[in-house]
This record gives C-alpha cells, structure tokens and sequence, in this order.
C-alpha cells in the first residue's frame, strides 16, 4: 500500500513540526560523526592533509545540511504555488471537464455556504447581547393535566427578585402598543415595552444618547413619566435630533418626558418595540400591577457566573413552594421554569437548520462523487502522462501532491462560483422565507461563513484528490506504459466507480424521502381545519382615542367618548363594494392577543388549581361568527341589544358543554367568571360554537375552551371584513373608510386570516421549499452520475458487446446485460439509502406532522428513482446494441 | 522533498535508496558504514556521494522504511544507526522484484544482434 507511507509521511513531519531543533542538531551530528569517520580512515591511508582531503570530499556541507532537513519539512509556498499553476494550465486545457465539475462542486459548496450562514447567524451569532448564554427567561407555569407555561405577575416578580440568590440582575417587561402623536407625521400605532429599571442592565445594554431608567423610577406607580426612544422611533419622528432629550412626548393623551436614546438595532425581547416606559406606568400597559394573579409578564434575568439553569431552577421552586404556602388563592399549583433565553429563541427554527444542514451535506456528497468520477475518467487518460512523468523521476508523492493540488484548484473554483452562488441564493432566501426571523439575524457572508466554505473547499479538494490516486495506486509505471495506449481499467477502478453510484443513490434516496415527509407534512397541514372559514377575510387593528376631555369636566367622571364609536364602524364598512359582513371584536384567531379567565359553571365546584375551569374570553359583535364562517352548534348570536358592558348573555364553544352538561341542550345554563362564589353575575349561555383553533395550529396550545361575549366600544378593537372579492384588495379601502372621521385612528396590522394561517406552519413550508429544492438537484446530479458511470462501463466492454453481437447475440439481450448491472447497483443504493433515511428521519421529528418514514412518500421517492436511476442507465444500454463489431475488434 | 536529491553519476535514477534497504538487511549501521559497504560490496564500482545519501535516508525514515536510533559507533562514538522496518522490507522486495526484470531485460536488449 502506497497510500500508507504517504500517511506515515505527512504524519512524521507534522510531528517533526514540534522537533525541529532536535532535528536539526541530530543531522549535525550525523554529518560530523561521518566527517570524523572519513578523516579517520583518511589518516590511516596516509592522507597529507586529513581533514582538508575530508571536507573536499564532503562537498557543501551547509547545503547538504539544508537538503537532509528538507525531507522533514512540507514543500515550501513557492513550490504549492507552482504546483497551483501548473494544475490551472491543465485545467484549463480540459475546458469541458473543467466547466462541469466546477459547477458540480459550486451548486454543492453554494448550497452548503446559504444554508451555513443561515446556521451561523441563528446558531452561532445569535442573540445580540453579551454573554447571551447567561441570559434566562422565568416563565411561570401551572400543573394542570400537563405544566403549563402562563406568565408573571408583579408581586410574584418582586418577590422572585428579592429572595433569589442566583441572579445578577432580574427584571420583568410586557409588550404593548401606544398611539404616539408627538413629532413628525400622522398619529401612528407603535410597540413599546413596559419594562422595569434592571431591564436594560440584564440585557447589558446602554442607551447610545441620554440615560435608560434609574433604579428608582419603577417603584412607585405612575409617579415617573419618563420614556426611552428606540432608535428608529427617534429618526423617523423626531429627525435623529439629540435635542429631544429632555423634552415632552404625548403618549395616548399622557406627557412623557425623553430621558435616553436606544442605540440603532436595538428593539427589546419582543424584537419589535420602538419605545420603554417604566413598568409602573401600567397606564400604557394597561396592567394591574396590585394583583398576584394577574399573570401576564414576562421576566428575563441574567444569571451569577457560574450558576447553572438548573441550580437557578431549584432555587426557583423553592421559592414557588414558600409563595404557594403563603399565598395559596393565587399560587396554588404556580412554579417557574427557568428557560435559557437562545434556546427559547432559536428552539423553534434549530430543527428546521439543522435539518437542511444535513441535507446540503449530502448534496455536495453527491456532487463530491460525481467529480471524482470524472476526475478517475481524467486519471485513465492521464496514465501515459503520469507513467511519463514517473519514468523521468517523478516521486510517487510528488505525483500525489500534483494530484491533491489540482482538485484543490478545482475545489477553490468551485468554490468561488459557490459563494456567487450563495450570496445571490441567500438573497433569495432572506426575501422569500416566509420565516419570522429575529429581526438582528442577518444570514451574509461574514468571516466565518467564509472559513467555512475554504475549509469545505479544502476537505473537498483533498477528498478529490485521493480519489485518483485510490485508483492509480495498483499500477507500476511498466504496467501504465505497456496499457495505456487503450485507457483500460482495472477491476478495482470499476469497483470505484460502482462505489459511486451506490453512495449518489443512497444518498439521492435520503434527501428524497426527507422532502417527501415535508411534502406530506405541508399537505397534511393545509388539510387541518380550522373551524373557521380562511378565505376572503381582512383582518386589522384600529386604534381609535378618546376626544379631548373638556376643561371643566371632573377628573373623576366618565370618560371623554371616543372621536367617532367604533361600532357604527360596521355598517360603513359592510356597505362598502366587495364587503359582505364586518365584525368588530377584541381579538381574532391567531392574533396571539387572546387572554385567558377563570370561570365557574353552575353546580361545579372544581377550585383545584389543576382542573379548575379556564377558558379563552373574546368580546365579539353578532356578526363575528358570520363573518368567520363558524356555524352555532345550539341557540343563536349576540342581538344588537346585547352589546353593552352589563349584558348577562354569553356564548360558549363546545368544550364547555362537554365538560358541565354533556349531550344537553345548553341554552339557558349559566356560567359566571371567578370562582363559584365570586360577587359576578351569572351568565346565561345563548348559543354555542364548535371549537375552533384560536390560539395556534395545528393544535390551540391548551384544551382551554372559549367564552364570548358581547362586544362593547373600547379604544382598541380587532376589525374583520368578509369579502366577495380577494381581501388585499380592500385594504385601502377599508383603512381610508375607518380613518374618515378622523386621522387620530391608527390602522395596523393588516392581514389576512390566510396569511395569518400561512404564518402558523412558516417553518414546515421553507423546510420543504428548500428540502424540495436540495432533493431535486441531488436527484439531478446522482441521474448524471449514474448515466456517466454507464456509459463509461459500457465503452469499456464494447469490444465485449462487439463479440457476443457477432456471435448472434439479441440486442434485447445486451440491453439486458447492461440494465441488470446498473440496476444491482442501484438495488444496493436504495437498499442503503432507505435504511439510512430510516435512522436520519428522526432528525425531522419535530418539523413532521402526522407523518411518518413508512408513509407512501417515501415508498414513492424510493420509486420515483429508481425509475428515474434505471431510465439513466437505458441510453448507455441502446448504445452497447449499436456497437459494430468490426469496429468494437479493430478499437485495440 | 527530496526528488531533487537524486544521486548523480555512478548511480541509476532510483536505485540508491534499493541499495540502501538491501545493505541495511544485514543489520543496523550509520550512514558511513552504509557508504562504506555499497562501495565496498561493488568492488569500487559504485560511489555513494554524501550529498545524496542523507538526504535519502531521512526521506526513507520519514517515509516509515527506516527505523533510526542512536547508539555507540565500533569507535565509541555517537552515530546514527539505520535499521530497516517491516515496511522497508516490503518494499525492498518490489524494488528488487522490479529491479531484476527491468535489470534482465535491458541486457536481453544489449545482447540482442
């Protein structure tokens, strides 16, 4: 085995790497130890002069000192260039060869360059704030019939903050929008955070002008008006002007006075807020900080070095048992899940990455072995070259590095056409993934991505390069010299190529039946119904304020009306063309701005905080279930005269009756919220609605079934418009119609119920997309793998073909020879392969739904080759029954 | 590496470092002693320059053909001593398997008329 000193080779002077001084006296001492010797023996021959006779013989012993080292030495700079050089001019003199394999490795290397950037930005870079891995989110939960994740209340907070002994710093916030009327432009909906004080010094961030939050300025409720700017709020409104510090914003209807400027790209836990205020002013929240029950924040904190999630999670439940014992109306059951903020980032998209990092793997696999098939196909008709190039002395290392060098070459080409490739493919990629990534993560080319594509590049070229040098290894130059002048190939070079073919098959097989799964699971999701009907409805958030109270109005009296009543909003837009029904309602499916109560039926008594009743309440016009499409399961829809604050009508969905008064008619049983004995009233069911997937697809994130009642006027409203025409369409129509009366309301959020639904399963949909796309080219490469292995195969046994054709051979039975050798090949590829996607389908185990690997898609993608495997192998098979067996004998 | 390194003059291309793995059957010796028997073993006929010697034993202890250790020269001196490896024994065998037949068919064609 030549290959193995080659081994020993490269591994004795990497070692030499750390000895070189050793070496280097050990040669010293060799050549005096050979000079002392020869002036000895000099001396007894009755040399005159000795030592002179001696160091003549000798020669230069400095150079020779030089050339000895060399041997433990790598070749130097100079000679890899001239290597690289040379390998270019071969290249380019087998323009064709080169062409292909270079885009070969470029679709494999781009590929591998797209998907990697994406892993370095989400994976990698990840969060943008220092020592993120500190970072963890406390997120309260219940034990139902499983634990659920809810939030925090601010007692709860407090108390958290004040007793744990694990953290540097603790602080909660919530996500909320504001109306801001202040500076530049019309009123406008923006996102803030109600943070308290700590919360900029857990994240580690300062503010880039101005101050964040004093430590004090979150302890006494509504005291501190003060506001921090988000970046963007401050160039778009305020002209970047550092002036506005200092100064007083209006809020809603509130004065706010700016204290800082958040640096650019900076916009808080939620990704989205342009603006902070400080928890306390629950105002702009619309919290009720007193109550312990109230649970709805979130609470980051940023862990002591050295403490671990789990010590912090064990502390945190000790704490949870001393508030259950203390507080046991609200914390029954209550404990905290200390959660590490990237993963609870990154946990959602980490499957699909990882998933298509794989896959991208195995393309450039196959396009690894299509090349090496071309370049084993190069070293044939190479041979003479390289058996000549032996003859005049040429080392056999020497040959392999030329070998090594010129698929690098090849490899760095590849490469430079990969990056173009990725960064174009990127582009495309960031732009179309229906995706919601953070909006900090931005998938480019950075430093990293770069390393890694030259080293893929490398692992490439050297991977390459043994390929050849595999298949030379058996021939001495006498061998080379004597056969070449045909170009035959020995047993091992056909096993080689065999090789090939079954690992691009088994391979192509893996990637098809992963995109098979996708595509079953895209499909199996497009299937779930919602419960609702998703086509043809607009969905928006409408903003509308209160007008200006009077100057003599009593601070305490009713409220200011609003600028115009939200509810007469219905009737103009259901008159509008193209609109069919309208609703206004707090929330709508899949808003994610749904909250829960707790509820009590009639001669239910369950408190337990595991079973105790729970549903999802929405405040909902009559026409809401219309307009949704929902049928009523029993009894009817809200009337018109219902809609006010002390209406004592509900609607419950099915789940309710299920659980209280199964199988009965429901209609006039009474449910109240709180508990049984609360002080509320009692509320008359009036109709019930089938369960709809609200909250989430393809599953609501808990059983919790759903309350609606009916709609009053509030300042803020969900607003629906079932449409005869495509709802984008009406958008300008409906906001302008919204807006007329006044240009204080703010519309945001617009979307479509569609949309809104397509959002839920992004992660599946730009899986397959890219699964589809990765399974498709490797089908493409391992089909122009395969035809050239056979075609190969086939012109190397036409003199065969020639003979059995003259000896009265069918053509039937030549294209039989060749179908079956391909077809054993491709046997053992699909055999492989479908074994290997067996074990590897569990890496799409959280992207799948409702699939599995024994589904038809995969029995379909295993056919779906070999069909496509075998059609490949049937143009090379024709050609074997044309040979002409003058000719096939004469070719020797 | 060393394929400049080739020994010029007396020798063929490629032979030294057969002529190397040979003389080292007989046991471990230094690089002089090497020298000395090639010379010696080939009455005179064939020189062994120092230029090309070391560089040839340390590519073929690189390469995993030589083992080398220091030990004590017949003239209680530190010297180099070069034994062959398993691995050098195999390949003296090729070398010398392809050595014959080249050998024996460049003098069939010399004594060809």
């Amino acid at each position: 085995m030549r290959g193995l000193h080659d081994l020993i080779g490269v591994w004795r002077r990497l070692a030499a790497l750390i000895r070189r001084r050793r070496i280097a006296r050990d040669i010293d001492d060799e050549l005096a130890f050979h000079l002392a010797m020869r002036r000895a023996d000099l001396a007894q021959d009755g040399a005159a002069d000795p030592d002179r006779a001696a160091r003549q013989q000798f020669g230069n012993v400095a150079l020779l000192r030089d050339r000895t080292r060399d041997m433990w030495t790598f070749p130097s700079v100079e000679s890899i260039v001239q290597d690289a050089r040379f390998a270019v001019r071969t290249l380019i003199k087998a323009p064709g060869f080169t062409l292909v394999a270079a885009f070969a490795l470029a679709v494999g290397i781009g590929a591998n360059t797209a998907i990697f950037s994406l892993v370095d930005a989400v994976l990698v870079r990840g969060l943008p704030y220092a020592d993120a891995d500190r970072l963890v989110v406390l997120i309260g939960n219940v034990r139902r019939q499983t634990v659920e994740r809810r939030g925090g209340s601010f007692p709860d907070y407090l108390d958290w903050r004040d007793q744990a002994a694990s953290y540097e710093a603790m602080a909660a916030y919530t996500g909320s929008t504001t109306t801001v009327t202040s500076g530049s432009g019309d009123a406008e909906r923006i996102t803030i955070e109600a943070v308290s004080a700590p919360y900029f010094d857990v994240l580690g961030v300062a503010a880039g002008a101005g101050r964040t939050f004093r430590r004090d300025e979150d302890a006494v409720e509504g005291r501190d008006a003060v506001v921090v700017l988000g970046h963007g709020l401050w160039q778009r409104r305020f002209g970047g002007d550092a002036g506005v510090i200092g100064r007083t914003i209006t809020l809603g209807t509130q004065p706010y006075e700016v204290v800082g400027v958040m640096p650019a790209g900076f916009t808080g836990l939620t990704d989205q807020a342009e603006l902070w205020v400080p928890f306390t002013m629950s105002s702009l929240s619309g919290y009720a900080l007193a109550q312990r029950g109230n649970r709805g924040l979130q609470v980051i904190a940023r862990l002591r070095p050295g403490v671990t999630t789990d010590q912090a999670a064990a502390e945190m439940a000790s704490i949870s048992a001393r508030l259950e014992a203390e507080y046991p109306d609200t914390n029954e059951a209550r404990g905290v899940e200390v959660a590490p903020l990237p993963a609870l980032t990154f946990g959602q998209i980490q499957p699909a990455v990882l998933a298509l990092m794989v896959a991208v793997a195995f393309v450039l696999l196959i396009a690894c072995a299509n090349v090496a098939n071309l370049l084993i196909g190069r070293s044939e008709l190479r041979q003479k070259e390289i058996a000549v190039r032996t003859a005049l002395g040429a080392g056999r290392a020497r040959l392999l590095r030329q070998l090594v060098t010129e698929s690098c070459v090849l490899a760095v080409i590849g490469a430079g056409l990969g990056l173009a490739l990725a960064s174009v493919a990127l582009n495309l990629l960031v732009a179309s993934t229906p995706l919601t990534l953070p909006t900090y993560v931005h998938p480019g080319l950075s430093l990293r991505v770069l390393a890694f594509t030259t080293g893929v590049a490398l692992a490439c070229g050297l991977l390459l390069g043994v390929a050849p040098a595999l298949h030379a290894r058996g021939g001495r130059i006498s061998e080379a010299l004597k056969d070449s002048a045909r170009g035959s190939s020995g047993a091992a070079a056909q096993r080689l190529r065999g090789v090939l073919v079954v690992v691009e098959v088994s391979l192509a097989v893996i990637l098809l039946v992963g995109a098979g799964m996708m595509i079953r699971t895209v499909s199996n999701l497009s299937a779930i119904d919602p419960g609702y009907d998703i086509e043809r409805v607009l969905t928006l958030n409408v903003s509308v304020p209160r007008q200006q109270p009077a100057a003599d109005a009593a601070p305490d009296g009713p409220p200011p009306p609003f600028v115009t009543p939200p509810r007469d909003l219905i009737a103009r837009l259901e008159a509008l063309p193209g609109v069919t029904a309208a609703s206004l309602s707090s929330d709508y499916p899949l808003s994610g701005n749904s909250s829960a109560v707790f509820y009590a039926a009639e001669g239910d008594d369950t408190t337990a905080a595991g079973t105790r009743p729970r549903a999802y309440v929405h405040r909902v016009t009559p026409g809401f279930f219309e307009t949704l499409g929902i049928p009523l399961e029993q009894g009817r829809p809200f009337l018109e005269s219902e809609l006010t604050p002390d209406a004592i009508a509900v609607i419950v969905s099915a789940g309710v009756v299920q659980r209280f008064w199964p199988g009965q008619n429901a209609v006039g049983k009474r449910v109240k919220l709180g508990s049984l004995a609360a002080a509320t009233p009692w509320l008359s069911i009036v109709g019930v609605v089938p369960e709809v997937r609200f909250r989430g697809l393809p599953e609501n994130p808990t059983s919790d079934p759903d309350l609606y009642f009916p709609y009053v006027d509030r300042g803020v409203q969900a607003v629906m418009v079932r449409t005869a025409v495509p709802p984008e369409s009406v958008t300008a129509l409906v906001s302008a119609e919204i807006r007329l009366e006044s240009p204080d309301i703010v519309v945001y959020d617009v979307s479509t119920m569609a949309t809104l639904v397509d959002a839920q399963t992004a992660q599946q949909r730009f899986t397959t997309w890219l699964m589809g796309v990765f399974a498709g080219v490797a089908l493409l490469l391992s089909i122009v793998g395969i035809y050239g292995v056979m075609s190969y195969l086939v012109a190397q046994r036409s003199r065969e073909f020639g003979i059995r054709l003259a000896l009265g051979a069918g053509r039937a039975g030549i294209i039989r020879l060749v179908l079956a050798h391909g077809a054993r090949l491709i046997a053992v590829g699909l055999a492989i392969g479908t074994v290997a996607a067996v074990g590897l389908s569990r890496l799409l185990e959280a992207l799948v739904f409702r699939v599995t690997v024994a589904d038809a898609s995969a029995a379909g993608a295993v056919a779906l080759l070999a069909l496509v495997a075998i059609a490949a192998c049937l143009a090379p098979a024709l050609r074997a029954t044309r040979v002409e067996p003058v000719v096939a004998l004469r070719n020797d | 590496m060393g394929d400049k390194a080739r020994p010029t003059g007396e020798l063929m291309p490629g032979t030294l470092d057969m002529l190397i793995l040979k003389t080292l059957t007989r046991g471990a010796l230094h690089g002089y002693g090497i020298a000395q028997h090639i010379q010696r073993a080939s009455d005179d006929v064939l020189r062994v320059e120092e230029g090309a010697l070391y560089p040839a034993l340390h590519r073929l202890e690189v390469r995993g053909w030589l083992r080398a250790e220091w030990g004590t020269s017949e003239h209680n001196r530190r010297a180099k001593f070069y034994r062959l490896s398993v691995l050098g024994r195999r390949e003296l065998a090729r070398e010398s398997d392809y050595w014959d037949r080249v050998a024996s068919a460049v003098t069939r064609v010399m004594q060809a008329t």
